[in-house]
């Protein structure tokens, strides 16, 4: 489903990302673990085609987005993206912001798109805040209308780029609980997070990266309690 | 995020309450009376000194009867200032996309012309349009005024549309890319409906500000304002009476003017929700 290779990525003289390769099959949960600065996000937004990859390819489906003869937007449109901040529109409601990219992306019927969001946002559990604008949600039911969104245009991979952080600790649960829900529906996901209780539960491999690359992947319980690598013991040993 | 009442954040809050009671919250005394009554005595003694002397001779009863003409000239002024704003709009949108697009061609033409439009007297671009480019293109004085107008104002509204995009976060656009759409649909669902309540009240003084400008319009022989209060002077000779009701014209127009902005900018808070 979604093939990385070699990936490069400088920021100036900072090189992010130095030559990552990975894999996820379909219907696969991957969890992206590792310290700060360890380029996780950037490879998730390679992945989106939000950054530019300096070297390297990555394949969703096995059409290469690193070709710029590719239709980015195309692409996005087919790999759902959730922030750490959220990123809600301010100025559309709930339901607004769940059915934009339908409506204007697909050019889907106002009404069947109507449908699909309310169904959207009664699966992430606050259709009563259908009416509600962004400001007047808490971060757990904001965070939650962003999934919705992103799953409102059916994408086939969905990515998470430490999509609890930003929320207190009350919250977290909530946002959890629906992406659990998700990962048991089959859909592939790929999700930077320091969850273990998520991981533990849906991730069918845990990637620990550092330094801007991959150190050691593999099931939940080895990375966590017993890694291979130093410095994945080293990491551990400080989130644990 | 969401506004929780922090009982840490009450005290700098109540600091600050205080200190603006001393400042604004004063009540008018009696000794606030006494100023304002020797503030109009005197200047209602000079007035009558002026009178008395010999000096000047009030004449405002020659105001009514020319009144209609300047009715009818601060309605062309407002005609001109409203037809240069909506031009100055499309101007500026276009000129605050240019100066953020990632082509810098595009970006150092914006920059040329809000650099040179901003750092010449207006005065100048009136003559230069008046003379040389309505000459060419055979113009009306009041097509030549509203271009002269709108470009200069362009140049202003440029950088307002330019910093009100740029005020937008950057998460905004990223959000919106990932659904998929091109920068257009990014742009007019996403960035320019937000961006436009920045740009609402500097776009408005720019607007009020124009009505001002407008009276150097009067060199074209366009009978603005301004114009009618020269050519209505030089008729019956009451320079004082007729450049106070000038005055007083264009202090109407544009009060009225910032406090409906006024109203709408309150309106626009209210419905507008934003985090």
């Amino acid at each position: 489903m979604v093939k990385v290779h070699d990936v490069h990525k400088k920021f100036g003289h900072l090189h992010v990302l130095k030559g990552v390769s990975f894999e996820v099959k379909k219907g696969e949960v991957v969890v992206i673990v590792g310290p700060s600065g360890a380029g996780k996000s950037t490879m998730l937004r390679c992945i989106n085609a939000l950054e530019k990859v300096d070297g390297g390819h990555i394949y969703i489906e096995g059409k290469d987005i690193t070709d710029r003869k590719v239709d980015k937007n195309r692409i996005r449109a087919e790999v759902g993206m959730v922030f750490q901040h959220f990123n809600l529109f301010p100025h559309l409601t709930a339901l607004e912001n769940v059915m934009l990219g339908p409506v204007v992306v697909k050019k889907e019927p106002k009404e069947k798109v109507r449908e699909l969001a309310l169904e959207l946002l009664d699966k992430v559990g606050i259709k009563e805040k259908a009416e509600s604008y962004p400001s007047q949600l808490s971060g757990g039911q904001q965070q939650r209308v962003a999934i919705a969104r992103a799953l409102a245009m059916k994408p086939k991979v969905m990515l998470f780029d430490e999509p609890t952080s930003a929320l207190d600790p009350e919250m977290i649960k909530e946002v959890l609980d629906v992406m659990i829900e998700l990962a048991r529906e089959g859909m592939t996901m790929i999700v930077v997070s320091h969850e273990m209780g998520f991981a533990r539960e849906v991730a069918t491999r845990v990637i620990f990266m550092d330094d801007g690359r991959i150190i050691e992947e593999g099931p939940a319980s080895k990375i966590f309690t017993n890694p291979d690598h130093p410095r994945t013991k080293l990491f551990m040993s400080k989130i644990l | 995020m969401c506004g929780q009442a922090s009982p840490w954040r009450s005290l700098p809050t109540h600091q600050k309450s205080r200190r603006s009671i001393i400042i604004s919250d004063s009540k008018f005394t009696l000794r606030s009376f006494v100023i304002l009554f020797v503030f109009f005595l005197i200047l209602f003694l000079g007035a009558y000194l002026i009178q008395a002397k010999d000096i000047y001779n009030w004449h405002w009863q020659d105001i009514p009867p020319v009144l209609p003409v300047f009715l009818k000239a601060a309605v062309l002024t407002l005609e001109v200032s409203a037809v240069s704003t909506i031009v100055a709009i499309l101007i500026g949108v276009i000129g605050g996309l240019m100066k953020i697009s990632s082509e810098p061609a595009l970006r150092l033409l914006a920059s040329v012309y809000v650099e040179s439009i901003r750092n010449t007297p207006l005065l100048i671009q009136i003559f230069i349009v008046y003379f040389f480019i309505a000459t060419i293109f055979n113009m009306s004085a009041f097509q030549a005024a509203v271009f002269a107008l709108s470009v200069f104002e362009g140049a202003y509204v440029t950088e307002i549309v330019r910093a009100g995009i740029q005020s937008i976060p950057r998460g905004q656009w990223e959000a919106a890319y990932s659904l998929g759409m091109n920068y257009f649909q990014v742009m007019r669902h996403i960035i320019l409906p937000q961006a436009f309540r920045v740009i609402i009240p500097p776009l408005a003084g720019q607007f009020i500000s124009l009505i001002k400008d407008s009276s150097l319009v009067s060199v074209m022989s366009l009978p603005e304002l301004t114009l009618t209060g020269r050519q209505i002077n030089s008729r019956i000779f009451r320079p004082f009476e007729v450049w106070f009701t000038v005055a007083a014209l264009y202090f109407v127009m544009t009060t009225t003017l910032s406090v409906f902005t006024h109203y709408l900018e309150r309106r626009m808070r209210v419905n507008g929700k934003s985090t």
